[in-house]
């Protein structure tokens, strides 16, 4: 008897073939984003794997660099804008995302997944969105941006409230005009601004303060910093947006991607299975509650 | 643009202001006035004395405070219907203590804040729906501030710790 | 002596050399016969070749945070409780490769391809075949059915042994799982001084039992077995209250006695490397020192490491109370939602192998009075 790590037969239709073993895909394209952050064009090397392999924004691979690990990364496009390839777009920041950073053109990476839930796409429609994302709380994102973009007649007012630190802290700035032509609300808001910057300084929560939401009528999709979340979610609720229609999108320490190593649990869930993205009233009872 | 004798309808689209009574919206209104400033115009500097207190109907304004070797910075930006300005309402504070420049040609409504407060002195019924604005935006301005007190998006300041 | 009436169910009484027989006969058939041995002062369970293996006339004595071999001279194989180890590291190995990636112009990926060892437990007792099957839930499920644990558990063999003098930090009681086995095993043992009684629980244990010479079990031996078995189940002195556990702790985030208890933890992890049900991992890259190949090892983790739940800038659990709160909490409350069962079979591992000698029972009576109070 010999070991067999990778097991399609056990499974249920779909894209199974991902419990332990990564693919290669090979490095297509890199594009320098801001200091720091870079997004990867990745195609399997596998075409079997390729034809195969399908995900809805707002779920994640784990990206492995062989020798440094893997780290959690989500899609930042969707199939149909990339034409197929994977799409991540990674802050260097540690050991694994660091090691991306060394990574050339041409060059694979290991990628296992696609893991966890999506954004409710089409649970939303109808409504109007506001999506509220701050640092590299975009890339998780602009999967469904692209996809709401294409289907814009299915929402209703849509907003993109975008928070960063400075403005050269902003990612993906050449898009934001097509955005905004493409009918969505483009908000941008810097932490501290300089002499030139004239759009708005503050914090993302703070638009709630300024616009008004019909809350019957409006679903909050949030990814960022999660005390940004918290505020966002706080503010959300004073202005009776119901727990259901806020989903939120968590961050936890990640190693298997599938609930089975344990990392990423929280209260009754797993976060990478049961999550990352969560309507908010899944998690009234365990995401206040400090150090849990 | 609103119409600049048209202090009146400008002050209805705001919205604490229609939550106010015929006589105190008329009293307010006689205390205001419109301003019309392009993109670059100062509104008032650190360390000027304390005459208005504004509220941003069209374009955006941005408060600054110089810090010797950074320049300006920017840290916050009212937006319509935002107050700033605020601090000239309250007793104690003499001066400025952050600048207010348009970043956008804006249209503000200029409050006379002594005006205002006597007001608010003689009229504590009004005093109070004026104070419970003024805490609001306090409130509100807290929670932006310490938000970017914390710095939510800078990178690991400390490796893991324990 | 081959007798046509062995059925599942049925019990035998088996001289105890017999057992030895019985034992190679399962390496014959490619086990690896593995179960309890004495060494360093303590009870492992290790690779054995038969009784001479086994800690005969060996007593152990548990206690919170203290744990002591005690000789009695008997004739008797299975009169110690477990120690700090568990069967779940032939399930679930401490360290396993998952792959190796070799650079050769490109990276290529080389699995695993170690045969599956297929082992045979000697000597199970009912709350770790209780703990096997909470981990066959956590391992082998719709969604995600673990590669590694699942060979292995396939090919499994289960000898089970009944327990007759429980430790003082054992509560199986409590939890439903034992003292007395009831299925799951191949063949189930209990001993006595004379003979162990063997009860057929698979048709691979009926067979091997049929080539061995045994006797029917006389009314005498069989009522002497069932009243030890009765007087292990009262002698139990440890207890938990287990209802609605999960509700209580879930119930009881901000409870004061976690700050307490996190005060006397260390944080050493040893509670969940000792628990046979405990599941985390982490998995790490072995460089070699070209960096032209790379060896990805899947290693046990557990909630109590601070690398555990760190992400960048931070960790979400960064001090012990959390941890320990995150221990409890998922064991005795979480656990019931994700896999239908608790995640503690009352095995007191935790209780002895503790260093500052935490015992959860006490843990959870003394939420259970906050509530109260
Ligand atoms: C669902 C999900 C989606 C993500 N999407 C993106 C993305 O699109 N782009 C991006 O740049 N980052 C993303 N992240 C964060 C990214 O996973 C971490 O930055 C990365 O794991 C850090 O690993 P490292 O080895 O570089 O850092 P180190 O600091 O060396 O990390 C050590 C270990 O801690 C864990 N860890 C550290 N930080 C995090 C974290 N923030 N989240 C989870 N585990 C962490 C990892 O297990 C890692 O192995 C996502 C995280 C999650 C959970
Ligand atoms: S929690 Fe303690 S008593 Fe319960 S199964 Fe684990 S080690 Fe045994
Ligand atoms: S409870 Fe005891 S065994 Fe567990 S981590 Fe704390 S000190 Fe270690
Ligand atoms: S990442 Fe392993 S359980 Fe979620």
């Amino acid at each position: 008897m010999t070991t067999t790590l990778i097991n399609t037969s056990a499974h249920s239709a779909g894209y199974t073939d991902k419990l332990l073993l990564p693919h290669w895909a090979e490095i297509v394209k890199i594009i320098p984003e801001i200091e720091g952050v870079t997004t990867f064009q990745l195609k399997f090397t596998d075409p079997e794997v390729e034809n195969r392999y399908r995900f809805e924004p707002g779920q994640f691979n784990m990206l492995y660099v062989p020798g440094y690990g893997e780290a959690a990364i989500s899609m930042s496009s969707d199939l149909e804008t990339a034409n197929g390839l994977l799409v991540h777009t990674i802050r260097h920041i540690g050991n694994v995302t660091r090691g991306t950073s060394r990574l050339k053109v041409g060059d694979v990476v290991g990628i296992r997944g696609p893991f966890g839930t999506s954004w409710p796409l089409d649970a939303i429609e109808g409504l109007d969105v506001v999506i509220a994302c701050g640092g590299i709380g975009l890339p998780p994102l602009r999967g469904a941006i692209y996809r709401i973009i294409r289907n814009r007649d299915k929402y209703g007012k849509v907003t993109l409230l975008y928070g960063a630190r400075t403005p050269k802290d902003l990612i993906y700035p050449t898009e934001y005009e097509t955005w905004q032509k493409a009918g969505i609300d483009m908000q941008v808001t810097v932490d501290r601004g300089d002499e030139t910057w004239t759009g708005r300084v503050g914090v993302v929560p703070m638009w709630f303060y300024h616009f008004r939401v019909d809350p019957h009528k409006t679903a909050v999709l949030t990814c960022g910093p999660e005390i940004m979340m918290r505020f966002v979610i706080y503010e959300a609720l004073a202005r009776r947006i119901p727990s259901d229609h806020i989903y939120i999108s968590l961050e936890r320490n990640m190693k298997c991607g599938q609930g089975a190593c344990g990392h990423c649990q929280q209260g009754p869930y797993f976060i990478c299975k049961d999550g990352p993205v969560f309507p908010f009233s899944a998690l009234e009872n365990i995401f206040n509650v400090e150090e849990y | 643009m609103v119409p600049a004798e048209d202090i009146h309808s400008a002050l209805q689209k705001i919205p604490w202001f229609s939550t106010l009574t015929p006589e105190h919206f008329k009293k307010t209104a006689e205390l205001a006035h419109l301003r019309y400033a392009k993109a670059g115009e100062t509104f008032f500097r650190e360390g000027d004395k304390q005459d208005y207190v504004y509220i941003v109907l069209e374009g955006r304004v941005s408060l600054d405070i110089f810090v010797p070797h950074h320049g300006k910075m920017h840290f916050y930006t009212a937006e319509p219907y935002d107050v700033f300005g605020w601090s000239s309402v309250t007793p104690g504070m003499h001066q400025r203590i952050a600048g207010a420049v348009a970043v956008l040609d804006s249209t503000v409504a200029c409050i006379d804040a002594e005006g205002l407060r006597q007001f608010a002195e003689n009229d504590h019924d009004f005093g109070y729906l004026l104070m419970r604005r003024l805490a609001n935006v306090v409130a509100s301005r807290l929670m932006v501030t310490r938000l970017q007190l914390i710095d939510m998006f800078a990178g690991p300041t400390e490796t893991m710790n324990d | 002596m081959t007798d046509k009436s062995l059925t599942i169910g049925s019990t035998v009484a088996l001289p105890k050399p017999e057992l030895d027989l019985l034992m190679a006969d399962l390496r014959k058939n490619g086990f690896q016969t593995v179960g309890p041995h004495l060494q360093d002062e303590s009870i492992v369970y290790t690779k054995i070749d038969g009784l001479k293996d086994l800690p005969r006339g060996i007593l152990s004595e548990q206690n919170p945070a203290s744990y002591r071999m005690i000789q009695t001279g008997k004739d008797r194989y299975f009169d110690f409780i477990p120690g700090g180890q568990s069967w779940k590291q032939f399930l679930f190995p401490p360290r396993h490769t998952l792959f190796t990636a070799v650079k050769d112009g490109k990276w290529l990926l080389k699995e695993n391809d170690e045969p599956t060892p297929r082992y045979a437990l000697i000597g199970v007792r009912a709350c770790e075949l209780a703990a096997i099957h909470i981990q066959d839930r956590v391992f082998l499920r719709e969604d995600f059915s673990d590669p590694i644990y699942r060979l292995r558990r396939e090919g499994l063999f289960i000898l089970a042994v009944n327990c007759l003098d429980p430790d003082a930090t054992c509560f199986c009681v409590s939890m439903g799982t034992g003292p007395r086995l009831a299925a799951g095993f191949d063949l189930c043992v209990t001993e006595l001084d004379e003979v162990f009684l063997v009860e057929v629980g698979s048709e691979l244990g009926r067979s091997l039992l049929a080539d061995r010479t045994y006797d029917l079990p006389s009314a005498f031996v069989q009522n002497t077995a069932n009243q030890a078995l009765e007087r292990a189940a009262e002698s139990m002195v440890r207890t938990m209250d287990t209802s609605d556990l999960p509700g209580l702790l879930t119930g009881q985030l901000e409870a004061e006695r976690w700050t307490e208890v996190g005060k006397r933890c260390l944080s050493c992890a040893n509670c969940t490397l000792v628990c046979p049900t405990c599941f985390c991992w982490d998995a790490t890259d072995q460089v070699d020192i070209l960096g032209k190949s790379t060896r990805r090892e899947r290693v046990w983790d557990s909630c109590f490491n601070p690398h555990y739940s760190y992400v960048v800038g931070g960790n979400t659990r960064p001090n012990i109370r959390s941890r320990y709160r995150q221990w409890l909490t998922h064991k005795l409350g979480a656990w019931k939602g994700q896999f239908d069962v608790l995640g503690c079979v009352g095995c007191g591992r935790c209780i002895t192998w503790c260093p500052a000698g935490i015992d959860l029972t006490e843990e959870v009576a003394a939420i259970r009075a906050e509530v109260k109070a």
